[in-house]
């Protein structure tokens, strides 16, 4: 008996320590990633910060979260003295329609590369994602000379002509279908009596909305974030991006750091807004890997 | 309902062919199973049937319109896929109504035909569901209220049950028995279960290697299997095969260690021809001390219902499935009797059934 409860005594100690190791273990790694998550974001609230400080508490030392004395002066320049809602918009216009460009080429493309075998199929793919391998620089001077001669400079179709196909998003859709999509619901649905434009429509699509969303993420924000390509097709303020518009806040010699901030900030309004309706289809598309049903 | 024939169909990728020459006819309303190992080319001829696979040489009739060039959706077929290939974005009601949908049929017509599956197939319940919120079997019998809901001419199945757990497997095995005989709709129904094509079909095709080894009735297969492989296939346990000579005589088989094994009627072969001789395991009883074959126990599992033993008889390994409970374990000698007209006769080089 005595015997017994002894050893039931050790093996409760040993289960006390082992589960308060366990515990240390949590707490330490929930530590390291609350720290990694605050070094993260604060830039982020810098930026706002100062979006609202005077030019004196600005450089002051210590930086002050919040501010001490917070003004909406640098919001005010900024609307007032640049079309910053233009470059807003015209960013917007860009991203939107880049994004529904990407997002359909890459679905057609995909869904044929993912389900439909024909001999030449590999060497069109292989094609395909050599071009992901060459620099959006390298060929975006001849680009340029089309579009000058195209007549769209200055104008969103301009913009768009860089950006309506991305063969990553060809490459994960692909992937998707291939994971998602069994060859049976196809083939079920031609059975049944359907098209293949129709199949496409009503049973690839939906079966793809996770992947979609997380592609319409990431093209929406290469247009907005684009910099370059805008830079040499957008020749008038008025058709600046925002980007573009950013950059002129810093000319070569100073940096207006609240215009900027203020900028900046506003800007960040429409990217939030979209990744946080868009939020759920982005982790479930990205986490995707064939794990499903 | 219509019938469907088959005539010399091949199919070829390449250099390779995997279905080679094949013909089969199937009467109108009957259910005809395709069995056979893996990669037999069951699948690849149903899926030539219904278009989904083409075809590198015969024809293919259904109800007589020779269908080797018709899209699949035009061959006026329904098809339940192994995985079920319900639509996941769609709810029972809207998965079954599908084709109809398709087919732009007027809203009521649909309702009341998806309605009327649905009581078939027990799934009145379920119509507002997506596949993922119902069991295996279910989802198995909403893939087939799809195929019933089109009213095709003919039915075809892939493996329906395979995904099922045994236990379902022969309760779904029933249903559908029973739902052919109700409705009569001509159906090929492909397996590599032989008990669910036994069971369940009115004729069975077994395969093996792109060639039909023989077609027949259930119980034909059973009791006169044409050759070797249809004899081992067909029935579970699978047939015990003994190899030996015909004795002088003719009334025998006698193996290299001496057993001797008798035969019901003086064998179609002359004497001293290698042969084959095979005994199911159920046809095997416990005997008599002074009964002719004696087996060497070397496993003992018994059922409750039955016990299985497996051992030797000489140096060949021979199992038995015997009705009784008996007292034995492995290293016993158990006296076993046979009926001599259960025994069948193959010739040891081809494989042949010899009469």
């Amino acid at each position: 008996m005595t015997i017994s409860s002894d050893h039931n005594a050790a093996e409760h100690g040993e289960g006390r320590s082992l589960r308060r190791k366990k515990q240390i273990v949590d707490v330490s790694i929930d530590v390291f990633l609350f720290v990694v998550s605050i070094l993260m974001l604060l830039p982020l609230v810098f930026l706002v910060a100062n979006a609202f400080k005077t030019p004196a508490e600005m450089l002051a030392w210590p930086p002050t979260i919040i501010p001490r004395d917070p003004t909406l002066e640098n919001f005010s320049a900024v609307l007032g003295e640049t079309p910053l809602l233009r470059w807003i918009g015209n960013s917007l216009s860009f991203a939107v329609m880049s994004m529904i460009a990407i997002v359909a080429t890459s679905a057609i493309a995909g869904y044929i590369f993912g389900k439909f075998r024909f001999r030449s199929m590999n060497v069109i793919f292989a094609l395909f994602l050599a071009t992901a391998v060459v620099p959006f620089e390298v060929y975006m001077i001849p680009l340029y000379f089309q579009v000058k001669a195209l007549g769209l400079l200055n104008s969103t179709w301009g913009l768009l002509i860089g950006y309506l196909v991305m063969s990553f998003g060809i490459f994960l859709i692909r992937q998707n279908v291939i994971h998602a999509v069994p060859d049976e619901l196809l083939e079920a649905a031609r059975i049944d009596g359907a098209g293949e434009f129709w199949i496409f429509l009503h049973i690839v699509l939906p079966l793809l909305r996770g992947p979609l969303g997380a592609l319409s993420v990431l093209a929406f924000f290469q247009a907005w974030t684009a910099f370059a390509w805008p830079m040499i097709i957008a020749t008038t303020q008025s058709s600046y991006t925002i980007e573009v518009g950013l950059a002129l806040f810093q000319t070569g010699f100073t940096v207006d750091l609240g215009r900027l901030s203020a900028a900046s900030a506003t800007v960040l309004i429409p990217s939030i807004l979209l990744f946080v309706i868009l939020r759920r289809n982005f982790v479930q598309g990205v986490a995707s890997t064939g794990m499903k049903e | 309902m219509a019938s469907v024939e088959i005539q010399n169909v091949r199919k070829a990728y390449g250099d390779v062919e995997t279905i080679k020459g094949v013909s089969i006819d199937v009467p109108d309303g009957s259910f005809v199973a395709l069995v056979g190992p893996s990669g037999c080319g069951k699948s690849t001829l149903l899926r030539m049937i219904a278009g989904l696979e083409e075809i590198s040489g015969g024809t293919i009739r259904i109800d007589s319109r020779v269908v080797n060039d018709v899209e699949p959706k035009h061959r006026d077929i329904a098809m339940v896929f192994q995985n079920y290939a319900l639509y996941p974005h769609m709810t029972i009601a809207e998965n079954m109504g599908f084709s109809l949908r398709l087919a732009k049929r007027p809203k009521p017509e649909i309702a009341e035909r998806v309605a009327d599956a649905a009581r078939i197939l027990g799934l009145a319940d379920y119509l507002d569901r997506y596949p993922k919120q119902l069991s295996g079997g279910q989802r198995q019998r909403v893939a087939m209220g799809r195929a019933i809901v089109r009213n095709p001419k003919v039915f075809l199945f892939d493996e329906p049950l395979s995904n099922l757990d045994a236990q379902l497997r022969v309760q779904m095995r029933a249903e559908l028995k029973d739902i052919h005989a109700r409705i009569r709709t001509t159906t090929v129904y492909v397996t590599h279960d032989q008990i669910e094509a036994m069971t369940m079909a009115d004729r069975i095709v077994v395969m093996r290697a792109g060639v039909i080894e023989q077609i027949g009735a259930p119980l034909d297969l059973y009791d006169r299997p044409a050759n070797t492989f249809v004899a081992g296939f067909i029935g579970s346990p699978s047939m015990n095969f003994l190899n030996g000579v015909i004795s002088d005589d003719r009334q025998s088989v006698v193996t290299g260690d001496g057993v001797v094994l008798p035969l019901a009627s003086p064998a179609a072969a002359e004497a001293g021809r290698p042969v084959v001789y095979g005994i199911r395991p159920e046809h095997l009883s416990a005997g008599s001390a002074d009964a002719p074959l004696s087996l060497a126990i070397t496993t003992v599992e018994p059922t409750g219902s039955e016990t299985f033993l497996l051992g030797s008889i000489g140096e060949q390994k021979v199992s038995a499935q015997l009705r009784e409970r008996i007292v034995t374990k492995p290293g016993d000698q158990l006296p076993l009797t046979l009926m001599p007209s259960n025994a069948h006769l193959f010739d040891a080089k081809t494989g042949l059934r010899i009469e």
